[in-house]
């Protein structure tokens, strides 16, 4: 295999020919192209590539990269643990969360708060690659215009997942994809939760210990990510 | 008895070593080996060592390709806070060298010009300057370039804080003091000042150029830029070194793919992981499939400016055609955010290889109908020919790379210079010129594409079907998500990747790609964290806009438009 070098400037003759230089000869040989073009067009030989927006929409792929949703369990939960990797792993830093702790011990947090500053945000993906709960993903959805800067703050109202809006556009990027082999984490409102299933002001109420929850987790009286993250300093980068 | 053996050398080192100590000129010079054979100097001797660098038989290294400056407030073992890196390039013995001049501790760092060796050192001068602060003694024009003229402070050194803001009026423009005077000569009419941009049609981007007209010739030029200037140095080194992706996509948006695979690259080989042949053969069909879209883009603007609108739809199409394939590949069409540190976010769709094989058979299509319109058009060869002229002399001593260069008869390109990926088993030709003119630009472009769709078609014919495109390597990649999902040693490696980012060992790097415009290179800088310490872009098109303002001098202004577009400036990677 080579890597060779060519001349192109030897190919094309630096002075055009008379029959070139008369102009009317090239005008015809031009007028065919474009006719060409036109023709094939107008039978629709080639499918035209303008899209008669918003008529027509462009098809876009499976991957395409809009607004987010934030996935549920069966219950209507929110599947968001509130873990801030999202939150981290975004170069725009345009996700805002506050996290709270969930009455039911098997969820133990979820976000109060989920805003996603869409003039911030990119639509990089990397939330979604981010997320190891399978709570975020993308829609096709890229019709995102709103009228002041308050409203493109989208909250977890406009971000839950809504069937409608995934009939509309239909899911973008995600974290996996139908036949790609991957099992979706096994969803919490349907995990047994140890021990028992009660609830965690019902022993606070009592003054019972507090439970550890699903094995292979943390004790449940550390406080809270949020709670550590208000009290320590702010971050260099002001978020 | 024992005795001091110093270090053997790589033979470039070596040659460098031996030459330097040869000549009083390099007599403090010192040469070690990194990744690439390096020189450290002092201030003081830097021009005279530039000036052997250049001369010297038998280091002839006569391209200047990059100035940089680094700051190493907070970085551990560095001997003085402020350092400058040149690159150059040898094109007769294909070598690059860095020189890195080591600035004694003050206030007001300083060290002498050298536009008077390599004259493209000019705008890399001013913009050390523009950013870090450095003095260069001796520079003819010394102002600020990136930036604009009422900032305060030097943004890249490390104690200004980000964030900041610096309002800046119309009457804190500068305006060079050749554009104030006028020129009343006789037997002349009075030469006038035309402002051109910064918002103008064919300065594509913002880009505004100052031009004393005389008539309709142009006498004297000046170009000013940074209009479109997103810190994008200062905003890596509050990232990750992957969440630095997005940002890359930004620099040169008509072909994103080829500055991410740059990056990633330079962050590899810090590393030292190996990405499987199959990711590596997606970013060289995508990374082609990004040439062509940056040359349609090109040569397309080009005859618009010129009157020629048929061809703009008809490469246009090419570039919708390819945007198509970008997006069911990664999700988005111009910002495509594809690559990461280790191989891409998601390997390609099952239909790949099918769909590539159809935008080969369309594109020679949409190109042999421009060719048909263009090149034997009488009206383009008048606007084009002869106009816009660069000798080859001129464009090596201006530090031209990529289709500018080789329009004036240099077969520079990096793909062939120093193959990377697959290039080297593939064949093809690199297209040159001899004529240096906007024409010779035209034709390099276009056949350039054809070598593109070439190079496509071998890299698919050895394209495995199945197999991975990331490394395993998961202190690096995130690992599957079926693995997140349901094992907890992997749920760590992702948490720690995506919290902390990946810890590339401390130590430089300077890797180069051929972009659509030419040498596009990444220097990085780590010192042990997440992110990097500190990212500078060799931005391709930065010489050529700086060649600009020489180049149109002599001609009309409708000259000025049509080279413009030939040389094309994407104003994200100029102003970056």
């Amino acid at each position: 295999m080579s890597i060779g070098v060519v001349d192109v400037g030897k190919r094309v003759p630096k002075k055009l020919t008379l029959l070139q230089r008369l102009y009317i000869p090239e005008i015809l040989r031009g007028m065919a192209v474009t006719l060409r073009h036109l023709v094939q067009n107008l039978i629709g030989v080639r499918k035209l590539p303008t899209i008669q927006y918003p008529d027509q929409r462009r098809d876009y792929s499976g991957r395409f990269r809009g607004k987010h949703i934030l996935k549920t369990r069966e219950d209507g939960t929110l599947k968001c643990v509130a873990c801030y990797m999202c939150a981290q792993a975004c170069p725009a830093e345009c996700i805002t969360i506050v996290a709270g702790e969930h009455p039911k011990i098997a969820y133990e947090k979820y976000p109060v708060v989920f805003d996603i500053d869409m003039l911030r945000c990119v639509f990089c993906g990397f939330c979604v690659d981010a997320c190891p709960k399978d709570a975020i993903w993308m829609t096709r959805n890229y019709e995102l215009a709103f009228f002041s800067r308050e409203d493109s703050i989208f909250s977890i109202d406009r971000l839950r997942e809504q069937p409608e809006e995934i009939a509309r556009h239909g899911y973008g990027y995600r974290p996996y994809y139908p036949g790609d082999g991957t099992h979706p984490p096994t969803d919490a409102s349907v995990a047994p939760v140890v021990p028992g299933a009660g609830e965690r002001e019902a022993l606070r109420q009592k003054g019972e210990p507090l439970p550890d929850r699903t094995p292979g987790h943390g004790p449940l009286n550390a406080p809270s990510h949020a709670e550590t993250r208000e009290a320590s300093e702010p971050s260099p980068t002001g978020r | 008895m024992s005795t001091l053996v110093a270090p053997s050398l790589s033979p470039a080192a070596e040659k460098l070593r031996e030459r330097l100590a040869a000549s009083p000129a390099g007599g403090n010079a010192n040469v070690v080996d990194a990744d690439l054979p390096v020189v450290e100097t002092s201030p003081e001797s830097w021009p005279a060592v530039a000036r052997l660098l250049r001369d010297d038989p038998d280091l002839r290294y006569d391209l200047f390709l990059d100035l940089l400056g680094v700051d190493n407030l907070s970085r551990k073992g560095q001997p003085t806070r402020f350092e400058a890196v040149a690159y150059l390039h040898s094109l007769p013995r294909n070598e690059h060298v860095r020189v890195k001049i080591r600035l004694p501790d003050s206030r007001e760092p300083s060290l002498p010009t050298v536009t008077d060796v390599y004259p493209a050192a000019d705008w890399y001068e001013r913009e050390a300057y523009d950013l870090f602060g450095f003095d260069f003694p001796g520079h003819p024009n010394l102002h600020r370039i990136l930036c604009h003229d009422a900032f305060v402070g030097h943004a890249l050194r490390k104690d200004y804080a980000p964030g900041q803001r610096w309002y800046c009026a119309e009457s804190d423009l500068r305006i060079p003091d050749w554009a104030r005077e006028t020129d009343e000569r006789a037997g002349h009419f009075e030469t006038q000042t035309l402002s051109i941009g910064p918002a103008h049609p064919a300065t594509h981007g913002i880009i505004h150029v100052l031009a004393r007209i005389d008539g309709e010739r142009i006498v004297r030029a000046e170009t000013m830029i940074g209009y479109l200037h997103r810190c994008f140095e200062k905003m890596s080194e509050k990232q990750h070194w992957n969440q630095v992706v997005p940002y890359t996509d930004r620099l040169n948006y008509v072909s994103a793919m080829i500055n991410g695979v740059g990056y990633v690259r330079t962050v590899e080989k810090m590393l030292g992981i190996e990405v499987p042949d199959r990711g590596r053969l997606v970013r060289t069909i995508l990374s082609e499939f990004s040439r062509i879209m940056d040359h349609c883009v090109c040569i397309g603007a080009n005859l618009v400016d010129i009157g020629a609108l048929t061809n703009f739809t008809y490469l246009y199409q090419n570039r919708e055609n390819i945007y198509g394939l970008i997006e069911a590949c990664c999700g988005a069409r111009l910002t495509v955010s594809y690559v990461r540190v280790g191989g891409l976010s998601i390997d390609v769709p099952e239909d790949f290889v099918p769909r590539c094989r159809r935008l080969l058979e369309w594109i020679p299509e949409f190109l042999r109908d421009v060719d048909k319109l263009v090149t034997n058009n009488r009206i383009v060869r008048n606007r084009l020919q002869g106009t816009g002229v660069v000798t080859k002399e001129q464009a090596i001593a201006w530090g031209l790379t990529g289709p500018m260069l080789r329009s004036s008869g240099v077969a520079y390109d990096v793909r062939r210079a120093r193959p990377y990926d697959f290039y080297d088993r593939f064949d093809w030709e690199v297209p040159i010129a001899q004529d240096g003119d906007n024409f010779a630009r035209y034709l390099v472009r276009m056949e350039e594409m054809r070598q593109s769709l070439s190079i496509i078609r071998q890299a698919l014919d050895i394209f495995p079907e199945k197999g991975p495109v990331n490394s395993d390597d998961w202190h690096v990649v995130l690992p599957p998500k079926d693995a997140v999902y349901h094992d907890m040693e992997s749920l760590i490696y992702h948490f720690k990747l995506v919290m902390e980012g990946i810890r590339v060992p401390a130590g430089e790097r300077y890797e180069w790609i051929e972009g659509a415009n030419g040498e596009l290179g990444f220097h990085a800088i780590s010192d042990g964290r997440g992110g990097p310490y500190r990212l500078k872009v060799r931005p391709p098109c930065f010489p050529s806009m700086a060649a600009f303002e020489k180049m149109i001098v002599g001609g009309t202004v409708s000259d000025m438009i049509a080279t413009l577009g030939t040389l094309n400036i994407i104003a994200g990677e100029l102003d970056r």
